[in-house]
């Protein structure tokens, strides 16, 4: 691409930049700083402060140069050679201040405001208004986690700006435009956005502040360090601020090829999960009760248990890069067993080695910056707003760039405004995608994704999330889709630690970088650096290791970093497994519900003590940094295993995390995705068996782990237990909106409050994973989508059942 | 209790055909009309039913709204009685007659008369400085008004009568204006 090149001056000196480009970008090249409150890189332009005048020769008035683009020849003078200039910046600083108070010593912001430092450096010393200042209720609360401080406020817009131009969700608006002019939240409603928060961070002034954070630290008590943060695949990079050893806030740091300036609230409010009073840092083991010990005590007691046993582990996605590679390596070498895994979506199969292959591809892969370019792109089973929050808003962005999006989903998702939907029941995906495949479809939404793709070529994203591992072909016709376009696709995990665990080979089929474990040219390019493998069967994955654990064929279970009973569609089985294997050994940073359950419990460091890696969903593998030390006796995760190695009498190899890196490297390199895209059949169009799919995914904000303490963050967007239903299969069911209902399935039943809506597919039922009182997983049998019937309650009979679930309403 | 009546909702939905695909949002000031011609102001229910019609925020549509003079968000009475204070009808001795519109209605600027019959409103201009100074009852021009014909007016809107304008029809009401205003009436 070739782009014009204007040649101006600032100051004198001469700088050539892109045509279009604003002046205020082309001072920054030339390292002169233009004071400025509403400019940010990545909104339009608004000119709404005045802040950022300067001079440009020939012309009578000043210029906003956060507005006014370069133009050929021009020369623009700045505060630093107009005194003109000069002159017009301070009065304005000293417009701004008129009724903005100078309670810099309370203020949240103070020591890291753009307007207090600003006008140090560029305002007037002193004012001279003398009349009262405007006051207002203090703060305003937008949200449970947003306040405004409203006479703190400068009109920049930024705020507002950011909810119409990147989030698409416009809570927050200017009110009154005129002398009364305001940021305001409509009478009577919630600032219900989950990026809420990053209009606080790109406050110029004290205005917004979080309610977590509000009178916690000043920006001088704190140490910060620079990281990533855990919660999910986007990797979106961090900066961790600890005030006496207490993480006390999350801050986005700028990157482009990542998350821009962006954090969803979860990111930026669930910080408090390492600081849980729940959290257990020593090592214990069961005697009478669950005792105190020491870690070689432990291992001893482990070592003991296991040799010659058979041994499985399952994880949660939530480990770090290096600690799933050390699993990997002492499940296979120490333990010799393949019973590992750490997903808990299987489609079986063929289609499973795709998906996991298809992860570690580098050919395959797409990054943020592919989807911001593309033309055309098929989101398909992913609601990317609640999974991966931060690349919904690279999605806003591309659409906002003239990309066609097409979501192909159970559900319609937040990108309803810019995205055209295809709602299909679950299960059905697969079908849908192979029309798209055939540029089958016509004059329907399935036709128009065709063509789209078909047009864009090369410019086409193919984007799968996680639920279409869950039926077989389904991610195999996503991959055949892209191919037959030439478009970029990947495999899209929901989870920090998925894209590492598949990539170590966390997997009961595949060794690091995706090599099979039954194949011996594969197998043997491991076995140059972890020595000959004993077991070259491939394993079972963890549905099979929960259903071998429930008919006692495992004698030790190793949870690293999961629950079980929580996080697996299936709490029956995760119970019967639980009660029939004679050792379970909890790694972790708390027991929670597994007390009952655990013959040891070994204590894992948590996200903010270690020094390690976590690779995004594009693959991408980024550092993540300690912020303190270890907490207590806990240790990382690949430090255990190593531990677990030497109990079993032998090594891992690596004492260091350098020797681990080091070793891991090669190994991790992903291996091209060879073949055709797996035996080939028509999917077909589904059968129905039961009457409704129920199907499920965790929410944002729910009763997962790593939400504990985030207290505001779930008053703020925590939603209570629901069923969607559309109304077509509600009114043959007499199922009325805001009343309750009873679903029951094969693995059990519950009562829960009904939205019926038609922006879910007919035929399909839909309830979150895990709100407050109702864990979705009590209704499933190890698969995320369910065959299920609803009825409607009467409230009587709802009120007078038993085994009601307490759910919509306090005590 | 819905502002719009289904028979209402229906003349939003034509209102909002009017615009083009993906304009749809022009029809917003129509529709804020819309609502206040059934409750005389725009309440918090009848913003969220125009932010429900258009697909949008209720933030959005209150953003809007906040802005116009004509639209009223506070309590307001059966008829409007704005006064220009603006520089020509100033200079024409405005600042009298906005006194006795005062002293007459007998309730602060903006709010309602007890009896809810009248809104005073301060308005910054007409768009008539010809005709200086000008007063406005239900958005019909009043022309060149004397403190005794401001008078007249509010007594005659006491007595249930609407004066003739200096032009046109005067409406019925403020509610019957706001119809209008959404482009509904048949004059319109």
């Amino acid at each position: 691409m070739t782009q014009e090149a204007v040649t101006l001056t600032i100051d004198g000196k001469e700088v050539t930049v892109p045509k279009g480009t604003l002046i205020i970008r082309a001072a920054e090249q030339l390292g002169i700083e233009i004071p400025r409150f509403c400019d940010h890189p990545l909104l339009e332009p608004a000119g709404a402060c005045r802040q950022c005048y300067v001079e440009v020769e020939g012309q009578a008035k000043l210029f906003t140069s956060c507005t006014a683009t370069v133009a050929p020849g021009m020369a623009v003078r700045t505060q630093n050679s107009s005194e003109v200039v000069h002159e017009a910046q301070v009065a304005n600083l000293e417009f701004l201040l008129l009724n903005h108070p100078l309670d810099c010593p309370i203020c949240d912001r103070g020591g890291e405001c753009p307007l207090q430092d600003q006008a140090l450096a560029f305002g007037p010393g002193e004012s001279r208004y003398v009349e009262a200042k405007r006051t207002f209720e203090k703060p305003i609360p937008l949200s449970p986690l947003v306040g405004l401080d409203r006479e703190r406020c400068v009109l920049c817009a930024r705020c507002t700006r950011f909810c119409d131009q990147i989030s698409g969700d416009r809570f927050i608006e200017l009110f009154a435009r005129g002398a009364g002019e305001r940021v305001s939240i409509a009478a009577g409603e919630d600032f219900l956005s989950p990026f809420s928060g990053n209009t606080i961070q790109i406050c110029p002034v004290g205005a917004l502040t979080a309610t977590p954070y509000r009178f916690v630290a000043r920006p001088f008590d704190l140490s910060s360090v620079d990281t990533v943060c855990p919660h999910c695949s986007a990797g979106c990079n961090v900066k961790l601020d600890v005030r006496r050893g207490k993480v006390v806030r999350h801050l986005a740091r700028d990157n482009l090829d990542v998350n821009d300036a962006w954090l969803c609230d979860k990111g930026r409010f669930a910080f408090r999960f390492p600081d849980d009073e729940r959290r257990v840092t020593i090592p214990l083991l069961r005697d009478r009760g669950l005792e105190p010990t020491s870690f070689g005590e432990v291992m001893d007691a482990i070592g003991d248990w296991s040799r010659g046993k058979r041994v499985a582990f399952l994880t949660g996605g939530r480990l770090a890069d290096e600690d799933a590679y050390a699993l990997s390596k002492v499940a296979r070498t120490a333990f010799v067993t393949n019973d590992l895994d750490h997903r808990r979506e299987f489609a079986g199969g063929e289609a499973e080695r795709l998906a996991a292959v298809a992860v570690t591809d580098r050919a395959l892969s797409v990054t943020y910056r592919d989807v911001e370019r593309a033309k055309a792109i098929v989101v398909a089973g992913l609601d990317a707003e609640q999974e991966v929050p931060i690349l919904h808003l690279r999605l806003r962005k591309a659409a906002r760039r003239g990309a066609r999006i097409f979501v192909l989903n159970p559900r319609r998702t937040r990108l309803w405004d810019v995205a055209e939907h295809v709602l299909c029941r679950p299960g059905q995906e697969a079908h849908v995608l192979e029309q798209i495949v055939d540029g089958e479809g016509g004059d329907s939404g399935v036709g128009r994704a065709a063509d789209a793709l078909r047009e864009a070529g090369e410019a086409g994203v193919v984007l799968a999330g996680m639920r279409l591992a869950e039926h077989p072909l389904a991610a195999d016709v996503a991959l055949r889709a892209a191919r037959r376009t030439g478009a970029r696709f990947s495999l899209v995990p929901r989870r920090a630690g998925d894209k590492g665990a598949l990539a170590a080979g966390v997997h009961p089929r595949l060794l690091p970088g995706g090599r099979r474990v039954d194949d011996p040219g594969e197998r043997a390019e491991v076995e140059a650096v972890w020595g000959e493998l004993k077991n070259v069967v491939p394993g079972r994955n963890a549905k099979q290791i929960l259903e071998a654990a429930a008919n006692r064929e495992i004698d030790v279970l190793f949870l690293v970093g999961v629950d079980p009973l929580r996080d697996f569609p299936d709490a029956r089985l995760a119970r019967h497994a639980l009660e029939n294997v004679p050792y379970k050994v909890v790694q972790s940073l708390e027991l929670g519900s597994l007390e009952p359950f655990a013959d040891a419990f070994l204590p894992a460091a948590a996200f903010p003590e270690r020094d390690a890696h976590f690779t995004t969903w594009e693959g991408r593998a980024q550092r993540i940094r300690p912020v303190r030390g270890p907490a207590g006796l806990s240790r990382p995760d690949w430090e255990i295993f190593a531990g677990l190695a030497r109990a079993m009498g032998g090594s891992l190899g690596f004492e260091s995390l350098e020797d681990l890196q080091e070793e891991s490297v090669g190994l991790l390199s992903p291996r091209a995705f060879s073949g055709g895209a797996s035996a080939w059949v028509g999917a077909g169009a589904p059968q129905w068996i039961d009457e409704l799919t129920l199907f499920t995914y965790p929410l944002l904000v729910d009763e997962g782990r790593l939400s504990e303490g985030a207290s505001e963050l779930k008053a703020a967007l925590e939603e209570k237990p629901f069923l969607e239903i559309h109304p077509v299969d509600a009114d043959k069911r007499s199922i009325a909106d805001g009343g309750e209902v009873r679903v029951r399935t094969q693995a059990g039943q519950a009562v829960v409050p009904v939205r019926v809506t038609p922006d879910i597919a007919e035929g399909s039922v839909f309830v979150p994973f895990n709100q407050p009182g109702l864990a979705a997983n009590t209704l499933l049998s190890g698969r995320f989508t369910a065959g299920a019937t609803v009825e409607a309650v009467a409230a009587a009979e709802a009120a007078a059942d038993p085994e009601r679930l307490t759910v919509g309403g306090g005590p | 209790m819905a502002v719009l009546s289904p028979e209402l909702r229906g003349e939003a939905e034509r209102i909002k055909a009017r615009y083009p695909a993906g304009r749809e949002r022009s029809a917003m000031l129509p529709l804020l009309y819309l609502v206040q011609s059934v409750e005389g102001r725009v309440t918090r229910d009848g913003l969220r039913e125009v932010a429900d019609v258009l697909g949008l925020k209720t933030a959005e549509v209150e953003a809007v709204a906040s802005f116009y003079s004509m639209l009223r968000l506070r309590p307001t009475g059966a008829h409007v009685v704005s006064v220009c204070t603006n520089l020509a009808c100033a200079l024409r001795g405005a600042k009298e007659v906005y006194a006795a519109a005062h002293d007459a209605i007998g309730s602060h600027a903006e709010e309602m008369t007890e009896d809810g019959l009248l809104t005073l409103h301060e308005e910054e201009c007409l768009g008539a400085c010809d005709a200086a100074p000008v007063v406005q009852v239900d958005f019909a021009n009043h022309d060149r008004v004397t403190p005794e014909r401001m008078r007249e007016l509010i007594e005659a809107l006491r007595r249930g009568e609407v004066s003739e304008p200096s032009a046109g029809r005067a409406p019925r009401d403020f509610k019957e204006a706001s119809w209008i205003l959404a482009g509904l009436g048949d004059g319109a």
